[in-house]
C-alpha cells in the first residue's frame, strides 16, 4: 500500500520536475547556510566554514542526482526519453517508417481481425447470456449418427426428466413479417419455448421477458413477444412506452412485453435475431396445425441447454443419452434407433459458425505466418539501419552508456514501430471484421450475420500482446547486435562504413531465407486450397443449376393458409410459364445443395423386409410436376408427376424414387407400381429418377424420393420457386416481382438468387479457405519480395567498392550481374528447401481440418485429396524463384553499371 | 571502536523517525546533527544521503514537510512525523528490538554451554 502511494507520487514527480528541482536546490542551499553558520560560530572563517559544509554534504551534484532518482522513476524517465528519441528518428526517416508501420499494420490488422472473428464465433459465441460456459447445444442423433433438430414432444420429455440440466429450451429461427399488409417488413426472429430467456439467463433492457406462467405448452395462449434492443432502437426510436403495445406479426396482433438486453442477439452464434415469440403461437402465426406441435416426427427445434453447476458435459450427455435411448424404445414407431447428444456451443452445426470453424482456424494460422514475414522484414530493416547507426552507438558506448541501455533503446524503437502499426491495424480492424458477412453464402444467412465488431477488451489485449511479441521478434536481433559491437574496432575504422561484419550479413540472409520459406508455405497453401476447391467444383451435381432463378417465399408471413399457399404457387407458375424468356417453372419444399437441414420420412416398403434396427427414414423432397424437367434430372423409368397427380388430393398418392433407392430396396425387382407407406397413407411408385446430389457435392448418393407438392405439402414446409430462363436468371427477376404483385400486392418479401450461387453454399468453406489463402498468399509474396529486394540492394551498395575493384581488374558487367543474382538465388534456394519441408508438414496437419457442409453435422475435409500434389509445390517454388530473380536483378543491374573509378573514389 | 561507523541500510529511516518523535519538527541539517549527537558522535552521516531518505519517508506518508524559519532566522524546510509515521515507528522499533535481542543471544559469551 505504502509502496503504491510512493509510486504514485514518484509518477507525478515526472511531470513537475522543474518546480521540485528548484525546491530541493533551495533546501540544499538552506542546509549549507545553516551548516556554515555553525562553522562560523565554532570559529572558522566564512569561506572555510562553507567549504567544510559542502564536503560534509558529499557533493551537491551527486546529492541532487540521488535525490532525483528517488523523487521520480528513472526507468520511466528513460523510457520517455527513448520514446521521444525514437519518434524523432521515425519522423526523420519517413520512408523507412512508412514501410515498417504499414507492413506491421497489415500483419497486425489481419491477425487481429482473425482473432476478432474467432473470439466472436468460437470463444464468446453468445452475448448477453449468463455463464455461457454452462450452455450446451442439444441435438437429436439419427441411427446413422447424423445430428438433427428436436421435436417439441421430445423436448418436453427432456425438459421434464433430466436432472443434471438446469433447463432446456428449444428455438426455431423463422422469417416473420412485421407490419400490416402491403407495407410489411421481413424480420428474422426465433419461435422459442417459454423458458428460453430463463435458460439462457438473459436480462430485459425494458419491460420483462417471458414469465414462468408463460412457459406452459398451451397453443395460442401467449400472444406476446420480446424484441431486440437493435430493433427497438431502429424501429421504435428506443421508446420505452412500446412495452404493452401490440404490433402485427404475420398479420396477427402480438403484445410487446419487453426489450432484451443490448448484447443479446439470440441463440445462434454470430447471428442477430430481432424478435422472440413463444413457439406456442406457431399455429396462429404460421397456420401450423396443433397436432403438428405434438408430432414427434416434426423435428425442427434447435435445442439449447444449461448444465447444472459442477456437472461436466460428459455426465450430462450420459444422462441425456440414457433417456433418449429409453424414449427411442417407448416411441419406436417414430424414433426407433434415435438418440440425442450435447455439444459445446461452438460445435453447433446450425448457423454460420458451422461453416466458419474450419476456415477460421486456418485463417488464424496463415495470419500468424504473414505476421512472421512482416516481423522478419522489419527486423531486416532495423538491422540495415543499425549498420548505419553503428557510429552513433559506438560513440555512445565510448561515452559510457551501458550496452543494456542501448539495447533497450533499440527495443523501445521497435516497440514504437509495432505500436504504431498495431494502432493503425486496430483502426481498420472493425471494417475488416464486417467482411465476415462476405464469407457467408448469399441468402438469409448472410443477412443474419452480425457480429460485435467494436474492439472489445480481449481483442485489444490480443492486439497488445501481438504488438509486443512482434516488437520482440523484430527488435531482438538488432538489439543483440548492439550488445556485440566491438568498440575499439569500430572507432579505429574511422570514417569508413560499409564493411559491416560477416556475422550481420549472415543474419540478414537467414532472415530473408526464412521469409522465402514462409512465403512458400502460404503459396503452397493457397494452391492446395484452390485445387481442392476446383476438384469439388468439378463434381457433377446431377442436375443443371445454370440459368435458374431461385426464389424463396414466406407466405405464412402473409397469413396464408395451406390451400391459399398451394393456390398461390399454382397461379404464379401459370403466369410465369407464359412470361417471355422463361422455359420452365417449378416449386418445391427443399432446395438441393442448400445449406439447410433436409427432411425425411419413415417408410414401409411393400415386399421389403427391413433388417432389425434398420433405419427406414429416407430423405425426400416435395415437388411440383415441373421440378425434375426443370432441373434436367432425367426419369430413367416410368413417368414423371403430372398435373393430374397434382390437381386432386383424392387422386391416388404417387411417388418417384431415385436409382439409389431402387438399388437399396428393390434389388432386382421392378419398382414401378410398388406401394410404399409414409405420412399415414400408401403411395404408388410411378417413376425412377436419375441420382443427383442432394445435400453436398462430396456425398455418396443416398436413397431419395419425391412426392407431389399438392398431395403432401404441409404448413411447416418451405416454399422454393424456380424459374429456368434462356438468358441470365436475374433477367426475369423484375417479371417475377411484377407477377407476384399482380397475384397479391401484399407478398412483398421474398429472397431471390441464381440457383447456381445458392447451391454454392455447400462449397463455401472451401471457397472461403481458397480465397483467403490466395489473398494472404499474395501479401506474403509481396512482403518476401520486398525483403529480398532490400537485402540485395543493400548488399550491393555495401559492396560498391569491392565491385569497383573487381571491374577495375577486368571483371565484365556480365560477371558482376551473375555473381549478384547467383547469391540472391542461393539465398532463395535455401529458403525454398526449408519452406518445402515446413509446407509438407503443415499440409499434413491441415488435411485433417474439416468443415460442416450441411446442417446435419456431417463434415468434409477442407483440403480434399492431394495434400501432397507435387505440381503445386513446384509451381509455388518456381514462382518464388522468378520473383527472387527479379528482386535481385534490379540491384544487380545497378552493380554492373558501376563506373570503377567512381566506386573506388567512394568515401 | 575507534573509527566512526557508516549508517546501516534501513536504520537511518528508523533514526529519523525516532528523532522526529522526541524532538518534534526539525530541518534536515538539524536532524543530521541530532542523529550524530545521539549516537555519541560514533556515527558520521554523509549529509547528502539524508535527503533521499527523507524524500522516501515523505513519499510513503510517514513524515511531512513545510517551509519555516530556523532558530537563527534562516528559511529552512521542516520535517515532522505524521500519524502513520508514529505507527510505523512503533512497528519498526519493535522489529528492531527483536532483531537485536536475537543477535545478542548469538553473540553473548557461551558460559551456559
Amino acid at each position: 500500500m505504502r509502496q503504491l502511494r510512493a509510486f504514485a507520487i514518484r509518477l507525478r514527480g515526472l511531470f513537475r520536475s522543474r518546480r521540485c528541482d528548484a525546491d530541493f536546490a533551495a533546501e540544499l542551499e538552506s542546509h549549507v547556510a545553516l551548516h556554515t553558520d555553525d562553522g562560523i560560530r565554532a570559529g572558522l572563517s566564512p569561506q572555510e566554514a562553507r567549504r567544510q559544509a559542502l564536503i560534509r554534504l558529499g557533493g551537491a551534484e551527486q546529492t541532487r542526482q540521488v535525490y532525483r532518482e528517488r523523487r521520480t522513476l528513472p526507468w520511466l524517465e528513460d523510457l520517455f526519453n527513448d520514446l521521444r528519441y525514437g519518434l524523432r528518428i521515425m519522423v526523420r526517416n519517413p520512408s523507412f517508417t512508412a514501410v515498417a508501420v504499414l507492413t506491421l499494420a497489415i500483419g497486425i490488422g489481419a491477425t487481429t481481425t482473425a482473432f476478432t472473428w474467432i473470439n466472436g464465433v468460437l470463444l464468446h459465441p453468445l452475448g448477453g447470456v449468463a455463464d455461457p460456459s454452462r450452455l450446451v447445444v442439444l441435438e437429436s442423433v439419427t441411427p446413422n449418427g447424423e445430428w438433427v433438430p428436436n421435436s417439441y414432444p421430445d423436448f418436453i420429455d427432456f425438459r421434464d426428466r433430466l436432472k443434471l440440466l438446469d433447463g432446456i429450451a428449444v428455438t426455431r429461427p423463422s422469417a416473420l413479417s412485421v407490419g400490416r399488409e402491403d407495407h410489411a417488413d421481413r424480420v428474422w426472429g426465433e419461435l422459442v419455448s417459454g423458458n428460453f430467456f430463463d435458460v439462457l439467463g438473459v436480462k430485459p433492457e425494458v419491460g420483462r421477458l417471458f414469465l414462468p406462467a408463460e412457459f406452459a405448452d398451451a397453443p395460442g395462449k401467449f400472444p406476446i413477444l420480446v424484441i431486440s434492443d437493435r430493433y427497438w432502437r431502429s424501429h421504435f426510436a428506443a421508446d420505452p412506452s412500446i412495452v404493452g403495445k401490440t404490433i402485427p406479426i404475420n398479420q396477427h396482433e402480438l403484445t410487446v412485453v419487453g426489450v432484451a438486453a443490448p448484447s443479446f442477439h439470440g441463440s445462434l452464434p454470430v447471428t442477430a435475431f430481432d424478435l422472440w415469440i413463444p413457439y406456442m403461437e406457431q399455429p396462429a402465426l404460421n397456420s401450423v396445425q396443433e397436432w403438428m406441435l405434438r408430432d414427434r416426427h416434426n423435428r425442427n427445434m434447435l435445442g439449447i441447454a444449461r448444465m447444472k453447476q459442477g456437472v461436466t458435459i460428459d455426465q450430462a450427455r450420459g444422462e441425456l443419452k440414457a433417456l433418449a435411448d429409453r424414449m427411442a424404445i417407448a416411441n419406436a414407431d417414430v424414433s426407433e434407433g434415435m438418440s440425442a447428444t450435447l455439444l459445446p456451443l461452438w460445435k453447433s452445426p446450425h448457423g454460420p459458425q458451422g461453416l466458419l470453424v474450419g476456415p477460421l482456424r486456418i485463417l488464424m494460422g496463415v495470419c500468424i505466418l504473414v505476421l512472421l514475414i512482416v516481423c522478419a522484414n522489419v527486423a531486416n530493416l532495423l538491422l540495415a539501419r543499425a549498420t548505419v547507426r553503428e557510429k552513433e552507438f559506438t560513440a555512445r558506448l565510448a561515452l559510457g552508456a551501458g550496452r543494456a541501455r542501448l539495447a533497450r533503446q533499440v527495443l523501445t524503437e521497435s516497440l514504437l514501430l509495432t505500436g504504431s502499426g498495431a494502432a493503425l491495424g486496430l483502426i481498420v480492424t472493425p471494417w475488416m471484421s464486417h467482411a465476415l458477412k462476405y464469407l457467408m453464402p448469399p441468402g438469409p444467412m448472410q443477412q443474419l450475420v452480425a457480429m460485435d465488431t467494436r474492439p472489445n477488451l480481449s481483442v485489444l489485449g490480443f492486439a497488445a500482446g501481438i504488438c509486443i511479441l512482434a516488437a520482440l521478434a523484430a527488435g531482438l536481433v538488432p538489439a543483440l547486435q548492439v550488445g556485440r559491437l566491438n568498440l575499439s574496432a569500430r572507432l579505429n575504422a574511422g570514417g569508413r562504413s560499409g564493411t559491416a561484419g560477416r556475422g550481420r550479413n549472415r543474419l540478414r540472409s537467414v532472415l530473408v531465407g526464412s521469409e522465402v520459406a514462409l512465403a512458400l508455405v502460404t503459396l503452397v497453401g493457397a494452391g492446395l486450397f484452390a485445387r481442392g476447391f476446383q476438384t469439388t467444383m468439378r463434381i457433377d451435381p446431377g442436375f443443371d443449376p445454370n440459368h435458374v432463378l431461385l426464389s424463396q417465399f414466406y407466405l405464412n408471413t402473409n397469413g396464408y393458409n395451406l390451400a391459399q399457399r398451394k393456390e398461390f404457387c399454382r397461379r404464379l407458375a401459370e403466369r410465369m410459364q407464359s412470361a417471355p424468356g422463361v422455359t420452365d417453372v417449378a416449386y418445391s419444399d427443399g432446395v438441393p445443395l442448400g445449406f439447410e437441414p433436409s427432411w425425411w420420412e419413415e417408410l414401409k416398403i411393400e415386399g421389403y423386409a427391413p433388417r432389425p434396427n434398420e433405419n427406414m427414414s429416407v430423405f425426400r423432397n416435395v415437388i411440383s410436376p415441373g421440378y425434375l424437367p426443370l432441373m434436367h434430372i432425367p426419369i430413367v423409368e416410368g413417368r414423371n408427376f403430372t398435373e393430374q397427380d397434382n390437381e386432386d388430393e383424392k387422386s391416388p398418392a404417387v411417388m418417384i424414387v431415385n436409382q439409389a433407392f431402387v438399388r437399396r430396396f428393390f434389388a432386382g425387382r421392378d419398382p414401378i407400381g410398388t406401394r410404399i407407406h409414409g405420412w399415414g397413407s400408401w403411395f404408388r411408385v410411378v417413376g425412377v429418377a436419375k441420382d443427383s446430389k442432394y445435400h453436398y457435392l462430396g456425398e455418396s448418393t443416398p436413397a431419395y424420393f419425391y412426392v407431389p407438392f399438392r398431395q403432401i405439402y404441409r404448413e411447416d414446409m418451405n416454399l422454393a420457386f424456380y424459374v429456368r430462363t434462356q438468358r441470365e436468371p436475374d433477367s426475369v427477376l423484375s417479371t417475377l416481382r411484377a407477377q407476384v404483385r399482380g397475384l397479391d400486392p401484399n407478398v412483398t418479401v421474398f429472397d431471390a438468387a441464381p440457383l447456381k450461387e445458392f447451391i454454392g453454399a455447400s462449397l463455401y468453406p472451401q471457397k472461403v479457405a481458397a480465397s483467403l489463402m490466395t489473398v494472404l498468399g499474395s501479401i506474403a509474396l509481396l512482403l518476401a519480395a520486398v525483403g529480398l529486394y532490400s537485402v540485395m540492394a543493400y548488399s550491393v551498395v555495401q559492396r560498391t567498392q569491392e565491385i569497383g575493384v573487381r571491374m577495375a581488374l577486368g571483371a565484365q558487367p556480365g560477371h558482376v550481374l551473375r555473381m549478384v543474382i547467383g547469391q540472391g538465388l542461393a539465398l532463395t534456394a535455401s529458403g525454398l528447401i526449408a519452406g518445402a519441408v515446413l509446407a509438407i508438414g503443415l499440409a499434413r496437419a491441415v488435411a485433417s481440418v474439416s468443415f460442416t457442409n450441411s446442417a446435419m453435422g456431417s463434415s468434409a475435409k477442407l483440403l480434399g485429396a492431394g495434400a501432397n500434389n507435387p505440381l503445386i509445390y513446384l509451381a509455388a517454388a518456381g514462382f518464388l524463384c522468378a520473383i527472387a530473380t527479379l528482386a535481385c536483378w534490379l540491384p544487380a543491374r545497378r552493380a554492373a553499371s558501376i563506373d570503377p573509378m567512381q566506386a573506388l573514389r567512394m568515401e | 571502536m575507534g573509527e566512526k561507523t557508516d549508517v546501516w541500510q534501513g536504520t537511518l529511516a528508523l533514526m529519523v523517525l525516532r528523532t522526529l518523535e522526541t524532538l518534534g519538527p526539525l530541518h534536515g541539517y538539524g536532524l543530521a546533527r541530532r542523529i550524530e549527537q545521539t549516537s555519541g558522535d560514533l556515527l558520521q552521516l554523509n549529509y547528502g544521503t539524508l535527503y533521499p531518505a527523507l524524500l522516501k519517508l515523505e513519499q510513503e506518508g510517514f513524515i511531512r514537510s513545510r517551509w519555516g524559519a530556523s532558530e537563527n532566522n534562516r528559511r529552512a524546510k521542516f520535517y515532522e512525523l505524521t500519524k502513520a509515521g508514529h505507527r510505523q515507528l512503533q512497528k519498526a522499533a519493535a522489529e528492531w528490538e527483536q532483531t537485536t535481542e536475537i543477535l545478542a543471544r548469538f553473540l553473548a559469551p557461551a558460559h551456559e554451554a
